[in-house]
């Protein structure tokens, strides 16, 4: 089955006016405008296929967002190929409305100065829903999301949880294939945060397609079967969830204060297959395999080569992973270690 | 239709949520008719008449010059320019229906609202000031017509100055520059007839004056018989032709869309 997204070599380039600081510069610009190419993108191939539900993560500036733009056609690539369920996003823009629908954590598509309920009235119509099916929508939809006493109220008294709750309901009252989020629960307290997660995975369970970016380590772990990593454009990781919380299970750390700086060597030399970084001069951390060595050993063999003043255990998190993917220079190092 | 007739009904719903900010620019145009007219009755009233103008004639013209100007002006451009530069565009783009349909469908909805104050300030004035000379029932149909296809083309003018905003970030000195020059060369400021031959020659061929002039000479009657008709036909010509030209210029524009978080 073919997948029903599909990015082929997508690159975005911005041009950002350079402009040196204060009045002369300014006066510079306006004569000569210089210009500097951004690769927000570069060269991504992404394919998701039918009832995925794909985290995509990265740092700031990574380039999730306009990922997520170039996949919902608000973009318009500068070079590569975007298909979604057969149409091309930016080209055909009403068709491809039709399949997605869109959150974006920090901009609401509700109407600012109107209730609730007459933005979910103006979607009905621009949908083109039939008045059963939306029927059965909003009322699917008011249930599991909790916004009925919601509907009366103007878009702008309402919380940032209330909000998020009604842009939800309003990106799927037209019953979409597939939903983008961007960072959707940004913000939200972790009661709220849970609301959502509980129904997104709700969502998955019923066959729609979630392709979500976060920097939220819990929507990744609790909503998502796959992961993306990007960094500076470019994918940097892609597999199942499972295989990342799996490598966890086994990943343990320990993280000591020094009275001098290490013998980095020797402790290598006696670790063997951990991997040893010295993030300060008098730091050490220890990365190993719970199964075949305890913190115990560790903490023994280091002490026995140099005084510890403090020592820290840790269970790694998908989130100290995340960064490790994100920092080759950490990943160069253990490679090297070993 | 359907998405459409639902854009316009809850522009206008919106409107009413602004009807401060509304009321204020009504009065600024109020105003300008009011200092306009206390203008031209020093000019006229004594029963003189300049350029073919009498006093009730340029009554009628100011009044319809006052109308022209409050359609499609106090919302359209701003609440664009203000969704390009921050972003929001972004969620008008993943909306199933098109961007200048849309947006006129909202214009239409604010139309109406205009329509109805101006109709009421209207009336305050003949009432206040006396009557205007009445013209015939074939002008008044004409009439109607070419204010009818003002709602267009007035949109189509903004719409595309909205666009620029893809480009300048900044929409406050667009606005500035398309009032004045729409307030000069569509005759809202002083009719075509007092200009200088070669600037009424300019204004002649360009869309604006189709806002203003076409509308208060069909009314005066000044345009009799098949130039009523032609001008008329200028009117909707200039409303097909920018209708394409705003479609292409939209194509250039979103390429240039740049939104930044979030």
């Amino acid at each position: 089955m073919a997948p029903l997204i599909e990015a082929t070599g997508l690159v975005k380039e911005f041009r950002r006016p350079r402009r040196d600081s204060g009045l002369t510069g300014a006066l510079k610009h306006l004569v000569t405008r210089r210009f500097d190419i951004h690769r927000a993108v570069d060269g991504i191939d992404l394919r998701v296929g039918e009832g995925e539900s794909v985290a995509y993560a990265g740092p700031n500036g990574a380039g999730k967002s306009t990922t997520v733009k170039l996949l919902t056609g608000i973009l318009v690539p500068t070079a590569g190929e975007v298909r979604v369920a057969g149409v091309v996003p930016h080209r055909d823009r009403i068709a491809n409305a039709k399949n997605v629908g869109v959150v974006f954590g920090q901009r609401t598509q509700l109407w600012w100065d109107l209730p609730v309920g007459d933005t979910f009235e103006l979607l009905r119509d621009m949908y083109r829903i039939p008045a059963a099916d939306y029927r059965r929508s909003l009322g699917r939809l008011t249930e599991v999301l909790e916004i009925g006493p919601l509907l009366p109220v103007l878009a702008r008294k309402l919380s940032l949880g209330q909000r998020m709750r009604a842009d939800l309901a309003a990106a799927l009252l037209h019953q979409p294939h597939i939903l983008y989020l961007d960072e959707p629960t940004i913000g939200l307290d972790l009661d709220v945060k849970d609301r959502v997660r509980t129904f997104l995975r709700q969502l998955v369970a019923d066959g729609t397609t979630i392709l979500l970016t976060t920097h939220d380590i819990g929507d990744i772990e609790e909503v998502c079967g796959r992961i993306v990593v990007i960094d500076e454009g470019r994918i940097r990781h892609d597999g199942p969830v499972e295989v990342l919380r799996d490598a966890l299970a086994s990943a343990s750390s320990v993280r000591f204060q020094l009275s001098a700086s290490a013998p980095l060597d020797l402790i290598r030399e006696r670790l063997g297959d951990a991997e040893v970084t010295a993030p300060g001069e008098r730091e050490l951390v220890v990365r190993f395999d719970r199964t075949t060595r305890t913190a115990g050993a560790v903490a023994a063999t280091v002490m026995g080569l140099v005084e510890v003043r403090d020592l820290r255990i840790n269970d790694e998190g998908i989130a100290d992973l995340i960064r490790r993917i994100h920092r080759p220079d950490e990943v160069t190092a253990r490679s090297g270690a070993a | 239709m359907r998405p459409y007739r639902a854009m316009a009904r809850l522009a206008w719903r919106n409107a009413l949520a602004y009807r401060v900010p509304f009321l204020m620019s009504l009065s600024m145009l109020v105003f300008n008719l009011a200092a306009m007219f206390a203008l031209w009755q020093a000019l006229l009233s004594d029963g003189n008449s300049l350029a073919g103008f009498t006093w009730p004639q340029m009554k009628a013209y100011l009044l319809v010059s006052f109308v022209t100007n409050c359609l499609v002006s106090t919302f359209t451009d701003f609440a664009m320019a203000s969704r390009i530069r921050s972003g929001a565009v972004a969620v008008d783009l993943v909306k199933p229906v098109d961007y200048q349909k849309g947006r006129f469908a909202e214009a239409l909805g604010f139309a109406l609202l205009e329509t109805t104050a101006a109709l009421v300030v209207c009336t305050v004035v003949l009432v206040a000031f006396g009557g205007v000379p009445w013209p015939s029932p074939g002008q008044l149909a004409l009439f109607a017509a070419s204010l009818l296809a003002v709602v267009p083309l007035k949109f189509l003018i903004v719409y595309m100055c909205g666009l620029l905003c893809f480009w300048t970030q900044n929409y406050l000195g667009i606005s500035l520059a398309r009032t004045a020059i729409s307030g000069i060369l569509s005759g809202a400021t002083v009719p075509l007839v007092f200009f200088p031959p070669w600037l009424r020659h300019v204004a002649e061929v360009l869309p604006f004056q189709a806002i203003t002039n076409t509308p208060a000479m069909l009314f005066l009657g000044r345009s009799p018989g098949l130039s009523a008709v032609s001008a008329l036909a200028v009117q909707i010509l200039w409303v097909v032709g920018l209708w394409w030209l705003a479609r292409r210029l939209w194509h250039v524009a979103v390429r240039r869309l740049t939104v930044h978080g979030g």
